[in-house]
């Protein structure tokens, strides 16, 4: 059985890569290559996959997940600059990819210390009409 | 590292669901009031899926511009304001139910997608229309 659980973050990012050129770089990101930065309300879907306890009927604590969700991503993410401020992405562009992967590098060691419930996929909503979900680097091909 | 990645785009059209096996009463039986003579229109969404690994450099897995030149150029282009059973050719036979209608846009981005990504990859993962809120199709892998 798989739960998921939704939050928002507000954060802004600049996707250009010190690789390519700048000619290169407005083709590959286009309005998003601007050095200044811009930014999104981003919305995470992370899943959970387990059974539900015989005693307490539920598969993970909730209220627990949502401290998780708060000390490993909100905390780090919300209303930053992604580039600057987020060690992840000292070297690594911050496309909704690679947010979702790290996402999922913060969360997947600390979603249940028994091991019973255990990360599924993150879901990183960009826009309305982007996003992405990684299920890790294992089960990404399935 | 493989993501999925989905992109959303619309388009309006004007369709009728009218199967010409079936007699006039059995057509306004099985399709109700989308079976009216004069057609009906809606705003489609069609979101594609594609799994691929992250570029190192870039940070993306798919170049953007390129899903986006591929779905107007099959997909948004050809169908938007149209009247589907009038005036495209694969509605002359098949009635444009929202099925038949996702199966006809997964045939045509599956045609044209070894010119725009030849090294297969990302692959098209799959293909979601939503009609309206309430009514939406699938097709690839669940």
């Amino acid at each position: 059985m798989i739960i998921s659980k939704k939050v928002e973050f507000s954060a802004s990012h600049i996707c250009r890569s010190p690789h390519l050129s700048d000619a290169e770089n407005e083709r590959v990101y286009g309005a998003a290559a601007n050095p200044l930065s811009h930014g999104h309300n981003y919305v995470i879907e992370v899943a959970i996959q387990g059974e539900p306890d015989a005693v307490t009927g539920m598969i993970l604590d909730l209220k627990r997940l949502k401290d998780v969700l708060e000390e490993r991503v909100l905390a780090v993410y919300d209303h930053r600059l992604l580039n600057r401020e987020v060690a992840a992405f000292e070297n690594v562009v911050p496309t909704v990819e690679n947010i979702a992967i790290d996402i999922w590098n913060r969360m997947e060691s600390h979603i249940d210390a028994t091991g019973r419930a255990k990360l599924y996929s993150v879901r990183v909503h960009e826009t309305n009409e982007l996003f992405v979900e990684y299920r890790g680097e294992y089960r990404g091909g399935e | 590292m493989t993501v999925h990645l989905s992109r959303k785009y619309g388009f309006s059209a004007t369709h009728r669901l009218h199967a010409k096996g079936l007699s006039d009463a059995e057509n306004r039986t099985i399709y109700g009031k989308c079976n009216n003579p004069h057609g009906h229109g809606h705003n489609y969404e069609v979101e594609i899926t594609v799994a691929g690994p992250v570029d190192a450099v870039t940070g993306r897995a798919v170049d953007l511009a390129a899903l986006d030149a591929l779905a107007a150029r099959e997909v948004i282009d050809p169908l938007r304001y149209r009247d589907l059973n009038e005036e495209v050719e694969a509605f002359r036979t098949e009635v444009p139910t929202t099925e038949n209608l996702t199966s006809e846009v997964d045939r045509r981005l599956r045609a044209a997608w070894p010119g725009v990504f030849p090294s297969g990859t990302p692959r098209l993962e799959k293909i979601r229309i939503w009609e309206t809120e309430r009514n939406i199709c699938e097709v690839g892998p669940l």
